[in-house]
């Protein structure tokens, strides 16, 4: 069984890296394909020409297409991904200010979206055609069918505007002290240094732009654990350990649940990463100054570095979030890992 | 029983720690600086690049000419005043100009500001060749003749020198010098402490920066030992968020959490908001103008009475009237309130039958149907359709079929490179880049302009760059004024242009908790005499009345 995993997550591990080169090929070769020269876009129209050139100099676009691949590897590979022609600062700079962010906003959705989905999905399926499960159905509908910044326009006037008990804007309030960087998310840090108030402020500008971002997946995984659950509930073997007296909560989570979640758990993950790329107008809307709205600037003004430093990130956490996607489903029905389906 | 209870257990542990936490925040918080009370809040298009070097947009003029100073300052009311430069004196060439400067200001870390950092500003800005670099392409040499005195040479006489010099920002030389990093393309040099300055500051203007949060938010506070000195109530803080979000920004100014929108928000929007209590609107006059480009080089728009019967049959009143509200109708080729602009001239307006009877002039006339006009507008600025589909709706009363392109802002760059790839009318918004007459002239009608988004003419006459060149060249501003408009009336005369209005920034803002000596100028009736882009939010010659805002969030 040891020997299962283990060459599994070799077999996985290699794969992805063949996948992350092969999105890097992608990404740079269309990066710099696409119409415009992404200098004279940086400095503007009126900067002089011996200005523009010498920057496209020092970006090698002078260069042929697999030169400016070899050389951007090399420096890749020393942890180098560049500067940004939109902040004029290191690529690297710029994720480790804007990952955090981004990273702290999903984890709270992905967190409202695990809990409200299978919540919901569960007694959706425990109180089947019931009131509760029709509601549980219209929400679902709304949550699918509306686009995240919907939701974050409508939640920031009701929230924000008409009744205003959260913030609208930023990371933190006016006035509250910026707890010292540990990990970039504020909520972390400030529990870590003792600045509750920061950790407190911070975790009040998360929950509208999270729910917002949350709302879609929510919706998708209650309905699917409800289809998965009521399934589950109508299987023999359920009906066998009823009969044989074993207590009702005992057979709802391990016998019902647990089963049920394995297609939930595979929607959901990959839900939650896409949150990452798709969160560009949520960050807008609320001003948010996070990965995904820095990633849609870049591509914008054809910020090349940063566009292959972002959609390698979100590449990255994709490959990792799969990886642990299928171990938790080989753990949820362990004989996906034993006939190596994973 | 434990096993029983575990659940409940484990519900309290979790509220426990929530009670805490909120408790802990509660505390927390007033350990805090709340620069709240004394601010002033503005929205922007970020990035912001606050080094005097980089910075040429919008968003960067307005804290450049907050953290920093220049020679001379664009009053928007009075016009450009003396200020770092407390007088001058130029040579009857119009090639070499002496300024001497204020004696004492300090830059935010305490050094004084001298000559030598007023020659280190000019050869760093000229030596980046980014920002505003192109203003000052004409400087051949610069050198401070003693502590105070410094000296401009020109490769050229130009005669509005002085009126150039708003975007020159003085940066401190010793501070900047110190935050070099190397190695950097600008060799011992290092990077010439570009890095540093996208972060810091090392101005002398009455803010300085606090915090500078990119794609988030620029907080600057008030520099105490300003030579100008404040009045009581001028904002302590001044904040310009990175947002321009109708929805987020009209949310924010119901919170009280921005004092003023920026220019760009969409008049629906800017109406909304002049519902909220103490919100009201101010109509400034900036330093744009909305016009149609005539190609002067592509059939059918090269023959002048083509041009002239488009220029007869646009409706400006409409554009005015219903589109840019507050936008007066355009008076000739320059905005109406800038120096150097000629009153009283002849300007096109709405009239079908001159536009019949200029059209069977043109050598077009029986053949219209061959010729249609193909009209750009740009894709980023929605607003631009509905004046494309007036021209096109009032051309087809005269029998001119108009084809209408939407267009990206990149797209319209690369197709006005050349003549004929140049679109034969295209809908733009052109600016001012320093404030007289002759900025406009020169970047929209000389010759050498041409290939660029400002000049998609292709005029290339050469009495209007002779004339323009001799403007330049003329030191007395009178003799100077009387040729700018000659070549107005001249470019009338060609109709290269529909100029449409002078555009007014609509901006939104707290008229209950905020004072503005601009909006109450224009509300009071009065005028402006430099548009400059940026020099409308001076937020030092604001006051701030924390009480009221209070008074209106109790509400």
């Amino acid at each position: 069984m040891r020997k299962t995993w283990s060459s599994m997550l070799l077999r996985r591990l290699l794969q992805s890296i063949l996948v992350l080169i092969g999105v890097s090929i992608l990404i740079f070769g269309i990066s710099r394909m696409v119409p415009g020269d992404p200098a004279r876009m940086a400095l503007g129209p009126r900067t002089p020409e011996w200005a523009v050139e010498n920057l496209r100099k020092q970006l090698n676009l002078d260069k042929p297409l697999p030169v400016q691949y070899g050389l951007w590897l090399l420096k890749m590979l020393r942890g180098d991904l560049g500067e940004s022609l939109v902040t004029r600062r290191l690529v690297n700079d710029d994720l480790r200010d804007f990952l955090p962010a981004t990273a702290e906003l999903i984890v709270v959705a992905a967190i409202i979206e695990i809990i409200g989905g299978i919540l919901l999905g569960v007694f959706a399926a425990r109180y089947s055609q019931t009131w509760f499960d029709g509601f549980t159905r219209v929400l679902a509908y709304l949550g699918v069918a509306t686009p995240s910044f919907v939701w974050a326009i409508i939640f920031l006037l009701i929230f924000s505007f008409a009744w205003p008990i959260l913030p609208a804007t930023g990371r933190l309030s006016a006035g509250i002290i910026t707890p010292p960087r540990i990990t970039g998310m504020i909520v972390l840090d400030g529990i870590l240094s003792g600045n509750f108030a920061a950790a407190w402020d911070c975790l009040l500008h998360l929950i509208l732009p999270a729910i917002s971002l949350a709302m879609y997946g929510v919706a998708q995984s209650a309905r699917i654990t409800r289809a998965s659950m009521i399934e589950n509930m109508e299987r023999d073997s359920v009906y066998a350990h009823a009969a044989a007296g074993v207590p009702r909560r005992v057979i709802m989570t391990k016998y019902v649940l647990k089963p049920s979640l394995i297609p939930t758990v595979s929607v959901m993950a990959l839900d939650i990463v896409a949150m990452a790329g798709n969160a560009f107008l949520v960050e807008m809307i609320f001003n948010y100054p996070g990965l995904s709205r820095y990633g849609m600037t870049a591509m914008l003004n054809k910020d090349l570095n940063a566009i292959v430093a972002v959609i390698l990130i979100l590449g990255l956490c994709f490959v990792v979030v799969n990886i642990i996607v299928d171990f938790i489903v080989a753990l949820l029905d362990p004989r996906v890992a034993h006939y190596g389906g994973v | 029983m434990f096993e029983r209870y575990g659940g409940t257990k484990k519900a309290l542990l979790i509220l426990l720690f929530v009670v805490l936490l909120l408790q802990a925040g509660s505390i927390c918080k007033g350990q805090a600086f709340r620069p709240d009370e004394w601010i002033v809040r503005e929205p922007g298009a970020f990035p912001l690049y606050p080094d005097p070097a980089v910075g040429d947009d919008n968003i960067e003029c307005i804290a450049l000419n907050n953290v920093y100073e220049g020679l001379v300052f664009p009053d928007p009311i009075k016009g450009v005043v003396p200020h770092l430069a407390t007088e001058w004196e130029a040579e009857p060439g119009g090639q070499k100009f002496v300024f001497k400067l204020r004696e004492g200001v300090k830059f935010h870390n305490g050094d004084e500001l001298t000559a030598e950092d007023v020659v280190f500003s000019m050869e760093r800005l000229q030596t980046i060749g980014e920002g505003f670099a192109y203003l000052y392409e004409v400087v051949e040499d610069v050198k401070a003749l003693d502590k105070y005195t410094v000296e401009f040479t020109l490769s050229e006489p130009v005669g509005p020198f002085v009126e150039m010099l708003v975007r020159l920002y003085i940066v401190n030389k010793n501070q900047v010098m110190a935050n070099l990093v190397t190695p950097g393309q600008y060799g011992e040099l290092g990077d010439y402490g570009k890095r540093w300055l996208l972060m810091n500051d090392a101005g002398s203007g009455p803010y300085t920066i606090r915090e500078m949060e990119l794609e988030s938010h620029m907080l600057a506070e008030k520099f105490e030992d300003y030579w100008g000195g404040f009045h009581e109530n001028a904002p302590n803080f001044i904040k310009l968020i990175a947002t321009g979000e109708p929805v987020t920004v009209r949310t924010l100014l119901g919170r009280r959490e921005l004092e003023i929108t920026d220019m760009w928000q969409p008049m629906e929007s800017l109406m909304a908001a002049a519902r909220i209590e103490g919100v009201e609107l101010a109509y400034l006059p900036c330093a744009q103008n909305l016009q149609i480009m005539l190609n002067t080089k592509r059939a059918p728009t090269d023959d002048i009475h083509f041009r002239k019967a488009l220029a007869y049959c646009m409706d400006y009143n409409t554009v005015a009237d219903k589109m840019y509200i507050g936008s007066p109708v355009a008076q000739g080729p320059v905005i109406s309130m800038v120096a150097g602009h000629k009153k009283d001239m002849e300007v096109y307006e709405m009239d079908l039958d001159k536009a019949v009877e200029e059209l069977k002039k043109s050598k077009y006339y029986n053949q219209l149907d061959k010729y249609p006009v193909e009209l750009s507008w740009i894709a980023e600025v929605p607003e631009e359709e509905k004046i494309a589909l007036l021209l096109q709706a009032n051309a087809a009363k005269i029998g001119v079929k108009v084809e209408i392109w939407k267009k990206q802002w990149g797209h319209v760059i690369a197709d006005a490179m050349r003549p004929e790839t140049t679109a034969n009318a295209t809908i733009m918004f052109v600016g001012l880049h320093f404030p007289e007459a002759g900025s406009l002239l020169k970047s929209r009608y000389h010759s050498s302009s041409c290939g660029g988004w400002e000049q998609m003419e292709w005029l290339q006459d050469d009495e209007i760059d002779m004339l323009i060149d001799k403007a330049f060249a003329t030191v007395d501003k009178d003799e100077r004024f009387a040729i700018y408009g000659d070549i107005q009336e001249r470019l009338v005369e060609l109709c290269p242009t529909l100029w449409l209005v002078d555009h007014a920034e609509v901006r939104a803002y707290q008229e209950g908790y905020l004072d503005w000596p601009l909006a109450n100028h224009m509300k009071a009736g009065g005028e402006i005499l430099c548009p400059l882009m940026g020099s409308f939010d001076y937020f030092r010659d604001m006051k701030v009345f924390p009480e009221k805002r209070a008074a209106l969030l109790g509400k």
